[in-house]
């Protein structure tokens, strides 16, 4: 297996910062020096970005008032006093 | 143990983020309002076992996801298994590199040609077992460990999910792109 094979296969997990330091920095190591594993691993993170961006979808204010309101009926059945 | 008198204040900050993945998970606006609310209401019940100063992010999406399990999956009691086929490392990378020919930075710039809808329409398009490990890592920045816990399966299958669902989410980028015509299909 070559150093951009086995960078490659840790690709996911050095993005997703689930490494070992010495795992971690021998990536690093390699990276320095390999430029086509250095702009894939370029490309992965800020995909990952975009992913983050995009999937998230806000929901309407109505909501927070629903669920405050939910919360409080809640308390007013348990709790008479309350 | 945590006070069920601070639920809102503790809680109610995460209801975009829990929306937003009810949202993925049922695709559906009304749907995921239900679960999000559903949620909600078993959390606020439950909070005086949750233990204070643990992950209380981690533990409503715990809550979220077996309410949409339970609501939606009430069948079978695991969510089905779809398994992929195989997949090639990098392939949007390598599909968009084929594109660009020399220039370098061409796909990260590619990147930039995909609107939101293009990645729900990717994320949505998975099989359940393969979407809540990319919408929690990729999505909502879960470490392994949390969304083993969340999902009630081995840090190993998270892993594996996780790596063959985001192969299946950049070959499903690249068809929208081919769709779209923001790439030209493979010759």
């Amino acid at each position: 297996m070559s150093a951009c094979d086995r960078a490659i296969e840790y690709i996911y997990q050095y993005i997703d910062d689930e490494l070992t330091v010495t795992r971690r920095t021998r990536i690093q190591w390699h990276l320095k020096r390999c430029s086509s594993c250095m702009d894939a691993f370029t490309f992965e993170t800020q995909l990952k970005e975009r992913i983050a961006i995009g999937g998230r979808t806000e929901p309407s204010e109505e909501l927070f008032d629903t669920l405050r309101a939910l919360i409080q009926q809640e308390r007013k059945d348990t709790d008479p006093d309350c | 143990m945590a006070d069920q008198a601070n639920f809102e204040t503790d809680a109610m900050q995460y209801a975009s983020q829990l929306y937003s993945a009810a949202l993925r998970m049922t695709r559906n606006p009304a749907d995921a309002e239900d679960v999000v609310q559903e949620t909600y209401l078993k959390a606020f019940r439950a909070y005086g076992s949750f233990e204070e100063g643990t992950n209380l992010k981690a533990w409503l999406y715990r809550i979220l996801t077996n309410t949409y399990i339970n609501k939606y999956r009430k069948a079978q009691r695991r969510p089905q298994e779809v398994e992929l086929g195989e997949l090639q490392d990098l392939y949007l990378y390598k599909r968009l590199g084929e594109q660009s020919g020399a220039s370098r930075s061409a796909e990260v710039e590619a990147l930039d040609m995909f609107v939101d809808d293009d990645i729900v329409a990717a994320i949505e398009s998975l099989p359940e077992n393969f979407r809540l490990p990319v919408l929690y890592a990729d999505v909502e920045g879960f470490s392994y460990k949390e969304i083993a816990e969340i999902l009630d399966v081995p840090i190993g299958t998270v892993m594996s999910r996780l790596h063959r669902g985001r192969k299946a989410l950049q070959r499903k980028l690249w068809s929208v792109a081919v769709d779209r015509g923001i790439v030209e299909p493979e010759s």
